[in-house]
């Protein structure tokens, strides 16, 4: 079972949109729908992503389409970088696998005054500092610890809790998605399990993907925009990526095995076991979304006490206070979650679930959703590239609103496998390499490195010229990588 | 006997085997293996006891390999040296069971969980087959 190529059509709509119809498989409740430039789309067709498209689209009370970003690469059950919308109105469904094992995995961007020749003396000793005080590496703990009844107030109420006991404040909280909380969460209907897991993981990165990493703005493509994020050119920031840690895994396996067989008794048939789902008007769709919202509230928490540590290392390290170094939470956006959230969608207002699966919230200019702060320019969105080339912050345009339910795209998206990855590393040090280029990097794994070396990665720079030529997203500032630690 | 296939985010592991038990055994086998570079050569800390049940093979596999996640997770146990035992879809098991020392084990994959995405458990010719998409 390797990675076949895709076969089936792929009809071209615009220059950076492409259709597979419902006559491609039978049982498709809508056309699917990749957004990729030629060169993206070449790759695209290389596996089975855009087959994962097609799946989705079986998914009851699905509207309007299943589609993809141009970092769509093979998941399992929904692809990587996919958005649906399911209108519960209409007999839809909800579906674990359409947010994943990592609920509210995210991106975090945190800016400061200071400057790359304040930084560069002082990088390796900075980076060392990071590596040894942020809690990382395979199913590693953190500094904190919250009793089990903290724990459940904390999945409550999500990042406000943490502003309450002093370790956010109340802006921080302003500029997180969702104000670092959805409402609808139950941790009583959390499982024991799930809480074991989690205990004593909030406030750690984690491994694989997940990096907190300093970058330096390199280049401005919006200067208002970026003026009121408080980025300038050579501006140092930080970016953290990382999720919910065993808790989401947890919630995640949990709401799939509670829905083994529940597809059938709904009369539900999918082509991929995977895509398990229930209606969200039903006692499973409901259950799940009160678990899937206290995942969703503890990864907040996780990326801001993530954050919280990040300061206090700058801190001692540049002997000022982190309000001092300007420290300040640019936005946080969540890349793995399902959100209830008003659409137009053929002239109506409806209130959708949008399962976003490794793809981003994008809302446009005067959205009220979105902090007053940004209301002129859009939303913040955080796109990380890979540790040798680039990511980028960019706004969210009408385009997303008008074609993709206010979703951009999260990454580059995979180019090699992991296997792939390590084979194509034999006899290089990915460190050594990454430090030719001015990258220095600490990570707990050598291996996990060659895994996640640059040229894993498609090109970040093609992806985002794709989201921007289609009007989903605008460019606000690229952002070089200087310092990275990974678990 | 188990082995890795490609899956571009993820990890694939297949595994064949003689028979049920041994397909249950080299499956959790070829789990650490992704998780940890070497299995300790030093005396284990303890045995570990395990009972799973589900209703149907393919879904106790995913439930036997979540068990030692969450071993491995909330205790920090490497698992080997397993005995299995299953009858129809009701399996107990015992391990050889090490704390992680994180000076002297490598650690290589954060495995999130086991999917049901191409999940196959099937008897062949030779014996039984499995494969599996684990979340890294």
């Amino acid at each position: 079972m390797g990675k076949p190529p895709f076969r089936g059509p792929l009809e071209r709509i615009n220059d950076y949109c492409w259709r597979i119809p419902r006559s491609y498989k039978p049982g498709m409740l809508v056309e699917g729908r990749i957004y990729a430039d030629e060169r993206l789309l070449r790759e695209i067709r290389g596996g089975q992503a855009p087959d994962q498209v097609a799946n989705v689209a079986f998914l009851p009370g699905i509207q309007c389409a299943s589609l993809a970003l141009p970092d769509i690469h093979w998941g399992y059950g929904f692809t990587i970088g996919g958005v649906c919308a399911t209108d519960p109105d209409e007999g839809g469904v909800i579906s674990p696998g359409g947010v994943g094992y990592d609920i509210n995995c995210g991106v975090r961007l945190v800016r400061s005054n200071l400057n790359l020749e304040q930084v560069r003396p002082r990088l390796p000793q900075l980076v060392e500092s990071l590596f040894r005080r942020i809690p990382l590496g395979v199913g590693r703990g953190g500094a904190y610890r919250f009793d089990s009844r903290e724990l459940k107030i904390l999945l409550a109420e999500g990042a406000g809790y943490l502003e309450r006991r002093g370790l956010a404040t109340r802006r921080d909280i302003e500029f997180t998605e969702a104000g670092g909380r959805l409402e609808n969460a139950e941790p009583d209907r959390v499982s024991e399990r799930a809480l074991q897991r989690g205990a004593n993981q909030c406030g750690s990165l984690g491994s694989g993907n997940h990096f907190l990493e300093l970058q330096v703005v390199d280049e401005i493509f919006d200067e208002e925009a970026a003026s009121i994020m408080g980025l300038h050119r050579d501006g140092v920031c930080v970016m953290i990526h990382s999720g919910s840690r065993g808790l989401g895994y947890q919630v995640c396996d949990d709401a799939l095995k509670m829905l083994r067989g529940v597809p059938e008794k709904y009369g539900i048939r999918l082509p991929d076991p995977q895509l398990a789902c229930a209606p969200v008007d039903s006692s499973e769709g409901r259950h799940y979304l009160a678990t899937m919202a206290a995942a969703g509230n503890f990864a907040w928490c996780n990326r801001q006490l993530l954050m919280w540590q990040t300061r206090q290392v700058f801190a001692e390290h540049f002997g000022s206070p982190w309000t001092e170094l300007g420290m300040e939470l640019v936005y946080d956006v969540a890349h793995n979650i399902a959100k209830h959230e008003e659409h137009v969608i053929e002239g109506k207002t409806k209130k959708v679930w949008v399962h976003r699966k490794g793809a981003t919230r994008a809302f446009p200019p005067h959205h009220d959703q979105i902090p007053q702060a940004y209301r002129a320019v859009g939303q913040p969105v955080m796109i990380p590239g890979d540790m040798g080339r680039a990511s980028w912050v960019l706004v969210g345009r009408p385009g997303s609103m008008e074609q993709t339910f206010g979703t951009t795209c999260h990454g580059a998206g995979r180019a090699m496998s992991r296997t792939a990855a390590v084979k194509a590393s034999r006899g290089r040090r990915i460190d050594r390499e990454l430090a030719e280029r001015g990258v220095v990097v600490r990570s707990r794994s050598l291996r996990g490195l060659a895994e996640e070396q640059p040229a894993a990665y498609k090109d970040v720079d093609l992806v985002v010229d794709v989201v921007q030529r289609a009007g989903l997203s605008q460019k606000v500032a690229r952002m070089r990588p200087i310092g990275v630690i990974k678990g | 006997m188990y082995e890795l296939f490609e899956h571009t985010a993820d990890l694939g592991l297949r595994v064949n085997a003689p028979d049920l038990p041994s397909l249950f055994r080299e499956a959790a086998e070829g789990l650490f293996s992704v998780i940890v570079a070497e299995i300790p050569r030093r005396a284990p800390a303890r045995e570990v006891r395990i009972r799973v049940e589900a209703e149907r093979m393919d879904y106790l596999l995913v439930d036997w390999l979540h068990e030692l996640l969450f071993l491995f997770e909330t205790e920090r146990l490497l698992l080997d040296g397993f005995d299995v035992e299953i009858h129809d879809t009701r399996l107990s098991a015992t391990a050889r069971a090490w704390t992680v020392d994180d000076a002297r084990d490598s650690l290589l994959h954060e495995v999130k969980a086991v999917t049901y995405h191409r999940l196959r458990v099937e008897q062949t010719e030779r014996g039984w087959l499995a494969e599996m998409i684990l979340d890294i």
